[in-house]
């Protein structure tokens, strides 16, 4: 089951549903709310993997 | 890549404003933009509802104050105790259960239907602590993407008032934000 996988399962679907919606308040076409959407994704997805890195650093450090 | 603004100016909307309010994005639908409504609609509901869930339906409510140091009934004291409903209430329709108990009306007796008579009460503190206690993060990741929904929804509550939010031309690239400087260049050294 996907859910007892991880309890972080729905974060992915998270990042979708947070890129699409922000970016559909930003343009009206879609081809625009698409791109930009991605480009959020990216950044979002980025910036979880970093404070990813950061903590698994912090705690293999300690 | 497309960067250029491609936005139809409109006219404030004041009552597609309250509509997006009430329930995301049946502003937009009012407005004949149905795509975007039936997006916003489904999307931010859909993660209330999930948070709500992930909460086990017990993290969205105003608390009652009166039996804190200070605190009175009224609402503001209730949110200064959890500030959580000051994001959540944006939602709409969706988060107005929590003022229905917050102020003691009439709800469907707890033996006939206990999901609706609990449904946004202040849950009782050994209750919740108890449910914390054997859980995992879940619970506190509920609460986030219920005030994250809430908080979108503005923007959504702006897009049906007058459209999309500008773009500020420096967010869409050095090439396009300052076109205007090779021309002052040229000025400048004629």
């Amino acid at each position: 089951m996907l859910v007892s996988l991880s309890i972080y399962w729905h974060l992915p679907l998270m990042l979708l549903v947070i890129s699409l919606v922000y970016s559909a308040t930003r343009h009206d076409a879609w081809d625009d709310i698409l791109v930009e959407a991605f480009r959020w994704g990216i950044r979002m997805f980025g910036f979880m993997v970093l404070v990813a890195i950061v903590l698994f650093a912090v705690a293999y450090l300690m | 890549m497309s960067s250029a603004p491609n936005v139809t100016p409109q006219e404030p909307s004041s009552l597609a404003a309250v509509l997006s309010y009430l329930i995301p994005g049946l502003g937009q639908i009012y407005q004949g933009r149905y795509g975007k409504g039936v997006l916003f609609m489904v999307s931010l509901l859909g993660m209330f509802l999930l948070g709500q869930a992930m909460g086990k339906w017990q993290n969205v409510y105003v608390p009652d104050a009166r039996n804190q140091p200070g605190g009175r009934g009224n609402l503001i004291s209730g949110l200064m105790i959890r500030w959580h409903y000051g994001g959540q209430f944006w939602i709409g329709i969706a988060a107005w259960p929590a003022l229905w108990q917050h102020y003691g009306m009439t709800v469907p007796e707890k033996d006939t239907n206990p999901f609706w008579h609990n449904f946004q009460k202040t849950p009782e503190e050994s209750e919740v602590n108890n449910f914390l206690r054997i859980s995992d993060k879940t619970p506190d990741l509920g609460w986030v993407y219920t005030v994250i929904a809430g908080m979108l929804n503005l923007l959504v509550i702006y897009d049906a008032y007058v459209g999309p939010l500008p773009i500020p031309p420096v967010w869409r690239g050095a090439k396009e934000s300052f076109p205007a400087k090779t021309e002052v260049t040229k000025e400048a050294a004629v």
